[in-house]
């Protein structure tokens, strides 16, 4: 094995830049300044504090708010593979996604149901994201830069607001980061084993969200347009087929449980869907959730260090431009749909910073060349920390997949306790029947869910006649939540016309304040209603 | 103690204990909560609804279990008829016409205990007698044969009378249809100070006595005898416990129902075959707004119907006096202390429910029939907690999936993956360790900071 001149104490990191970048520093100089500015046991110093900081960005109010419809049917799910019957009632165990989380999560699903602890292996995963970012950032550029990075990702709104819910995108991340760690393995090596190690993480990714797949994608535009990391054709054959091997455990699984036809379903549906949000949507809500300061020393870097630039940085970029081109196009869009960008942001924003320090130590201040990327990254760090903060509440965000929905859980909490088991439930749309199933284990159905089979997510059962069905007795109670509301207004007036018509009186009110000092107020977040049909 | 006071105390006690009844006695005059007044049952608040022209078989004749329509049953046609007999047949998507039985009609069908002639009889006063032997199903009584699944079918229960709608509504509430006032349960619990309430559907109320052609022609009177009897309408500390049906659901919300209460409809009779579904969608709607009600866990529910409207029933009704029992009706138990799906065989009428109420709040009985009928307790599982409620839905609720094989399958092939992920990266990490690669794949296209990066990072 042959050690670069440049590496720290026998890893395989790139050269630590701020004490000397490549192009600028003799290689003496570098070794001698690095062993300098801060020992190993220093950096593990510094990961452990960053660990503690993202573990308290993650894990701080994570109850405060109840789930949020997806939440509610990943875990409803995990419930039901755990093998609560009255879960599988409600929840159908193969929907849209493959399962890996929700079999993770089913582990913490086998007693009584709670809303925590699958969290909590969400906000862990992200913990371990943060890890992962500094392990990529310190393989591409140094451990300074890693350190920066993983910094950065622990306060980083996006990273933060994602991680703390049961989403498979948090997940998927931490997986996706092992794909570009293999990948970069395999560009620095050229052997077969972390093509094939590439090829099954991206297995694993697949797995844990089947849009990962988009992946794949970028990394085909990176092999196509560097020349320079040469690959052989067998092992991409190779990489392809273990890929394929690690995801065929999704429809064998479909296929084994006598529910082939469901992931067709699925895949119709998804294909055909309508557009839920408009053409720019990631343009206007991923920026500021990533950081106009983590962009800009992102993007400033990839163009300040232009001539540094090499297949590394091309990785990156096709890592994140298909999958961002993909999913602008792409007519569902979802807020965490880009998380694994978070990383990739934060490490090339890591890069810059700390490559600011090996300019400064050109002018011969090695006090200024820690302290000014240090500086730089607190700072950077700082502003993102105070936009991440007051989310960690979980409330004010009408946005899917920023958070919980507020009245949620109490409301299906009121329900497991005040009504019927057999009795049965209609909302406005079906993500607070999602909530209501949940928490509340009663059957709910949505006034919003389109009778066209062609309309509908497969899991849903349309209710094309409220007014009948409420009439022979079959809805007991009729759900308004603002959340929905605020989405639906069509169908929010439908719902109230039918609590007027069928007598209609509040039985649970969820509420909600807005403001503060004397300005603060209550406002219904979610309104039971006992109806009957004389 | 001295000898005098051993003396007074014993009578001071026994003055005192007599005099604790007759304060009793006077308290007992105003309404007291039905949830305060004593019973002797864990039921607070009886319900009782009765509907309209229906025979047992007409409605549940092939229930499973009941004893319902046989297979040989076969009725006669009139003379002059067609030689064949008529069986019975599913009314399923037919819209029948009220088969307009008359007491004499009714009378003929009974035929002296033989009854042979439900079709006949019909013919024979110009009716179409064939839809006597038609019944309905699971189809067209999705809510009762649920009812019936979840909760107590009688299939033994009978009409008072064979003497028609008026007849079987007297004794309803007071156990005679003697001509006059006759005192009813209602009588009895305003005197013990028991609450009790008479809802009635689309109820104009009554202010005065109603004359004789009023009677007659009042559909409204028919359905609620105390209409007829003068004291219910003109005192009005009587009056006002007869209310538009309205009231039930705002006294469920309030917390005021009574201990008793009487339903009476009129559009949702069920007399009619169109009114069928409505009386179903009443029935759903008052059961299962009292089971969501605080009051479900001490409360019972009777449905039963006051005539066979001239349908066909196959059972011989018992002789308890020279006017009755009339043929058997449908009737259901609904409460959270009646048994699970069970078919009572106990021989009831209208006065055993009256017979419940005198038992349970302790009053006297108002006449031979109901200190003489079975009680309803048979269908009650009295030593049990109160059971969740079930609800009753008129229609058929909105599919589910079937359920799922095996998720073990999905255990297995999700973690065979993860282990062969695992097994790869490992193996990657390990050969890396202890091999150097062959050939590096970055080559000399790139600049010279690329290559001794590449270089840097093997």
């Amino acid at each position: 094995m042959t050690r670069s001149v440049t590496e720290p104490t026998g890893g395989s990191a790139a050269p630590d830049y701020p004490m000397g970048g490549p192009d600028a520093v003799p290689v003496g100089q570098v070794r001698e300044v690095r062993r300098r500015w801060l020992p190993v046991g220093g950096q593990l110093l510094v990961l452990a504090v960053i660990t503690a900081v993202a573990a308290v960005f993650r894990f701080r109010e994570l109850g405060a708010v109840g789930f949020n419809s997806d939440e509610a049917v990943y875990t409803g799910t995990s419930a039901s593979l755990a093998g609560n019957d009255s879960m599988r009632s409600l929840f159908p165990i193969f929907r849209a996604h493959p399962l890996l989380l929700q079999l993770a999560v089913s582990f913490t699903e086998h007693g009584r149901l709670t809303d925590w602890a699958p969290r909590a292996i969400a906000a862990t995963v992200g913990v371990g994201t943060v890890l992962a970012t500094y392990a990529l950032g310190r393989k591409l550029y140094g451990p300074g830069a890693g350190l920066v990075a993983a910094g950065l990702l622990a306060v980083m709104p996006y990273h933060v607001v994602v991680s703390r819910q049961v989403l498979l995108d948090g997940p998927m991340t931490l997986l996706s980061l092992l794909v570009l760690y293999c990948v970069i393995r395999y560009s620095e090596s050229g052997a077969l084993s972390w093509m094939l190690s590439a090829g099954a993480a991206l297995g694993a990714t697949v797995l844990c969200k089947e849009t990962s797949l988009i992946l794949l994608g970028g990394l085909y535009a990176f092999f196509a347009l560097t020349p320079s990391v040469r690959v052989r054709m067998r092992h991409v054959l190779a990489g392809l087929t273990m890929l394929v091997v690690v995801v065929v455990a999704f429809p064998l699984a479909l296929a084994a449980s006598g529910r082939a036809n469901t992931g067709q379903h699925y895949l119709l549906w998804q294909l055909f869907r309508r557009a839920n949000h408009g053409l720019f949507f990631y343009f206007k809500q991923v920026p500021p959730a990533l950081g106009w300061l983590v962009l800009a020393f992102g993007i400033g870097g990839l163009l300040w260090l232009r001539r540094e630039n090499t297949w590394r940085e091309r990785l990156l970029l096709c890592w994140v431009l298909v999958p961002i081109a993909f999913f602008t196009v792409w007519p569902v869009k979802g807020y965490q749909y880009l998380l694994p960008l978070a990383p990739i942001a934060a490490i090339l924003a890591g890069r810059t910073i700390w490559r600011i320090g090996s300019a400064s130590l050109l002018r011969g201040n090695r006090v200024r060349a820690i302290a000014v990327p240090v500086v730089l990254a607190l700072l950077v760090a700082s502003t993102l920390a105070v936009t991440s903060w007051p989310k960690l509440s979980g409330r004010g965000s009408t946005l899917a997949g920023t958070g919980g929905v507020a009245g949620g859980r109490e409301a299906g909490r009121w329900v497991a306790g005040h009504v019927p088991s057999d009795a049965t439930l209609l909302t406005i749309g079906p993500s607070m029947a999602n909530i209501l199933q949940f928490y509340g284990g009663r059957r709910s159905y949505a006034l919003s869910v389109s009778p066209s089979p062609n309309g509908r997510n497969p899991s849903y059962v349309p209710v094309p006649n409220a007014d009948l069905s409420i009439r022979q007795g079959q809805f007991q109670y009729l759900v308004w939540d603002a959340y929905t509301a605020r989405r639906t207004p069509s169908f929010a007036r439908k719902m109230t016309e039918l609590v007027n018509r069928f007598h209609g009186i509040a039985v649970f009110t969820a509420t909600s304040t807005s403001g503060s000092g004397t300005d603060r107020s209550a406002f219904a977040t979610v309104v039971i209603y006992q109806v009957r049909q004389r | 103690m001295s000898r005098p006071l051993r003396l007074l105390l014993p009578l001071a006690l026994t003055i005192f204990a007599l005099l604790i009844p007759t304060g009793t006695v006077q308290a007992s005059t105003v309404h007291t909560n039905a949830r305060d007044a004593k019973t002797k049952t864990s039921i607070k608040h009886f319900l009782f609804l009765l509907q309209g022209d229906r025979s047992f078989d007409n409605y549940f004749g092939t229930y499973p279990g009941a004893d319902g329509l046989a297979n040989a049953t076969c009725q006669r046609q009139a003379d002059g008829k067609s030689a064949t007999c008529v069986k019975p047949f599913p009314l399923h998507g037919q819209s029948v016409q009220p088969l307009g039985a008359t007491p004499s009609v009714l009378a003929n069908q009974y035929d002296g205990g033989k009854l042979d002639g439900f079709v006949s009889a019909l013919q024979s006063v110009g009716r179409d007698g064939t839809k006597a032997m038609g019944y309905y199903d699971q189809r067209d009584l999705p809510a009762y044969w649920r009812a019936a699944q979840q909760y107590v079918l009688f299939d033994r229960f009978f009409s008072a009378t064979m003497d028609g709608v008026r007849s079987n509504r007297s004794y309803w509430v007071a156990a005679t249809d003697a001509a006059g006032q006759p005192v009813t349960i209602f009588d009895r619990l305003q005197a013990a100070g028991i609450s009790w309430k008479f809802y009635v559907q689309n109820y104009r109320p009554v202010t005065g006595p109603l004359t004789g052609s009023q009677t007659a022609s009042n559909t409204q009177s028919a359905a609620v005898p105390l209409l007829n009897y003068q004291r219910f309408t003109t005192d009005p500390a009587l009056r006002s416990h007869i209310v538009d049906l309205g009231e039930y659901y705002q006294d469920l919300q309030r917390g005021t129902l009574p201990a008793v209460a009487y339903f009476a409809t009129s559009g949702s009779s069920e007399r009619s075959a169109r009114s069928i579904s409505e009386g179903q969608s009443l029935v759903t709607s008052l059961t299962g707004q009292l089971m969501l009600s605080q009051f479900w866990s001490s409360s019972a529910f009777l449905l039963s119907y006051d005539g066979t409207g001239g349908f066909y029933d196959h059972v011989v009704p018992p002789r308890v006096d020279a006017h009755g029992l009339g043929l058997r009706v449908p009737a259901l138990l609904i409460s959270s202390y009646a048994k699970h799906g069970v078919i009572d065989p106990t021989p009831l009428d209208y006065t055993s429910a009256l017979s419940f109420i005198e038992y349970n709040w302790a009053v006297a009985p108002l006449a031979t029939r109901d200190r003489q009928a079975h009680s309803l307790l048979s269908a009650f599982e009295f030593r049990a907690a109160p059971r969740q409620p079930e609800l009753i839905t008129n229609g058929s609720p909105p599919p589910l999936r079937a359920k799922l094989r095996s998720t073990g399958i999905v255990y297995i092939a999700y973690g065979c993956a993860m282990a062969l992920v695992l097994a790869t990266v490992g193996f990657a990490f390990l050969r890396s360790r202890i091999r150097r690669p062959a050939t590096p794949p970055v080559t000399s296209g790139e600049s010279i900071t690329a290559l001794r990066i590449g270089a840097d990072s093997r």
